[in-house]
């Protein structure tokens, strides 16, 4: 019994993992059959890339919850290292494998816009996390990636590719600084402040 | 009296409630009970001593050290490696068995692996559950999961115990048993139980304080408290001598504090 084994299970790591796996692996399947639809072409990936970072990041930040926070608070070593690290060891991976199930054209909708959204919509869900508890962090980026793939026009940039970030084509740079300024601020936020204290 | 635990003009605020109001108190080796009305604060000031909430103002040296809002990480680290806490209310994590509850609160105690695992097992012997050690902590009932509470408190064998409410849900006999396991205890450590319980008092602590509306009212042994109940009648419905010195004590607070 190695005890960093224990606060991997603390923290739902196993579920969470297979949690992604699932939802890589979906998505990859999804990707594949709309691509191989005959009047289809690889443009009707959109989809894909706006729903599977949701799964995705709605795993990585209930999975951000902790049960015995009171107890968490008296430990010996410093947490924010530790949830940092907690929050990029499931982020890359995720981004990784949700990359790879989108094969090919990186100017429109393949690898670079998943790796964007995946990173955005994990930085949202762990500000939740640490504003509104870990529980209901997956919220948040549901309704508003919900919203925006329903409100986004049906050409990229301009305004939009600030407020509809997830809708846009990989090198889209407005929508890349949205989403990594999401990132950043979510994992700076959860680091430091952990997610908040919620009652049974 | 070498103190252990001295704090000095103690204020937490919750929201815009005062909940401790510039307390000073200090603690040595032994058994002390923290006794009050609920909400006086007593919560609040176990927190701040576990070091898992900071305060608003003052300062708090525990076991040598600054603790503080101000005070560095290291020495609130070396701290914590030699504390005890037993939370009013603590979660557990899913699927956790007792033993890996308390193996898992060692490791945040930073405590040698190698000792760790007999250490969890002689906790939990302590506190009676040695047979359930390897029962996942959802089936346990209320009584139990407080006494693995207590267990997970005393793995490391803390020079300061905090425990906050440990003697709730836990049936007359485990009461019993519980307080023999505190006067061991505080025979080298320095054990702060609060509660509403007078009779935990009376059996298993030595001294005794008294807070109400974040504020101390009454400090002294318990013989003390229950000598000043005897001038309170002899009448059995009052309660025992404890009781009404509790009482005695409270209304003298109140009436001074609003004299004030």
């Amino acid at each position: 019994m190695s005890l960093p084994v224990l606060y991997l299970r603390s923290r739902a790591l196993p579920r969470t993992a297979a949690a992604l796996a699932c939802t890589a692996l979906l998505a990859a399947w999804a990707a594949h059959w709309l691509q191989a639809q005959p009047h289809l072409t690889h443009g009707a990936r959109v989809p894909v890339l706006a729903l599977a970072p949701l799964l995705a990041s709605s795993a990585i930040g209930t999975s951000l919850y902790a049960a015995a926070d009171e107890l968490d608070r008296t430990a010996v070593r410093r947490w924010w290292p530790r949830r940092l690290a907690h929050l990029l060891a499931l982020t890359v991976p995720a981004a990784a494998a949700l990359a790879l199930a989108v094969p090919g054209h990186p100017e429109a909708f393949g690898a670079p816009g998943m790796v964007r959204n995946v990173l955005g919509a994990t930085g949202v869900a762990a500000a939740s996390a640490a504003l509104i508890g870990a529980r209901l962090s997956w919220l948040p980026m549901t309704v508003y990636g919900g919203a925006v793939y329903l409100a986004a026009p049906r050409t990229p940039g301009g305004a939009a590719s600030v407020w509809a970030w997830p809708m846009q084509p990989g090198p889209q740079v407005w929508a890349w600084a949205v989403a990594s300024a999401a990132f950043a601020a979510g994992a700076v936020l959860y680091a430091v402040r952990g997610a908040r204290r919620e009652r049974d | 009296m070498n103190s252990t635990v001295k704090v000095s003009g103690l204020t937490v605020r919750h929201r815009r409630r005062t909940a401790l109001d510039s307390v000073d108190l200090d603690f040595g080796p032994g058994v002390h009970g923290l006794l009050g009305p609920n909400g006086a604060g007593k919560t609040s000031l176990i927190r701040v001593l576990s070091t898992a909430a900071a305060p608003d103002a003052g300062r708090i040296e525990l076991l040598g050290s600054d603790v503080g809002a101000a005070s560095d990480h290291r020495a609130r680290a070396e701290v914590r490696r030699r504390l005890g806490y037993l939370p009013q209310e603590f979660g557990h994590y899913a699927g956790f068995t007792v033993r890996e509850f308390v193996a898992y609160v060692a490791w945040l105690k930073e405590m040698d692996s190698t000792r760790a695992a007999a250490a969890v097992e002689r906790a939990v012997d302590r506190v009676g559950l040695a047979d359930r050690i390897d029962s996942r902590m959802k089936t346990l009932s209320g009584g139990m999961v407080r006494r693995v509470g207590i267990a997970q408190a005393i793995v490391n064998e803390p020079e300061l115990l905090l425990l906050d409410e440990p003697t709730a849900g836990l049936d007359p006999e485990q009461r019993v048993e519980f307080r023999a396991l505190m006067r061991d205890l505080g025979e080298h450590a320095t054990v702060i139980l609060s509660t509403h319980l007078v009779e935990d008092v009376v059996t298993a602590c030595e001294g005794v304080t008294l807070i109400e509306a974040g504020r101390v009212a009454y400090r002294g042994t318990t013989r003390e408290l229950a000598a000043l109940g005897k001038d309170g009648g002899q009448d059995e419905r009052a309660g025992s001598p404890i009781e009404r010195g509790y009482t005695t004590a409270l209304r003298s607070h109140r009436a001074t504090a609003g004299a004030r």
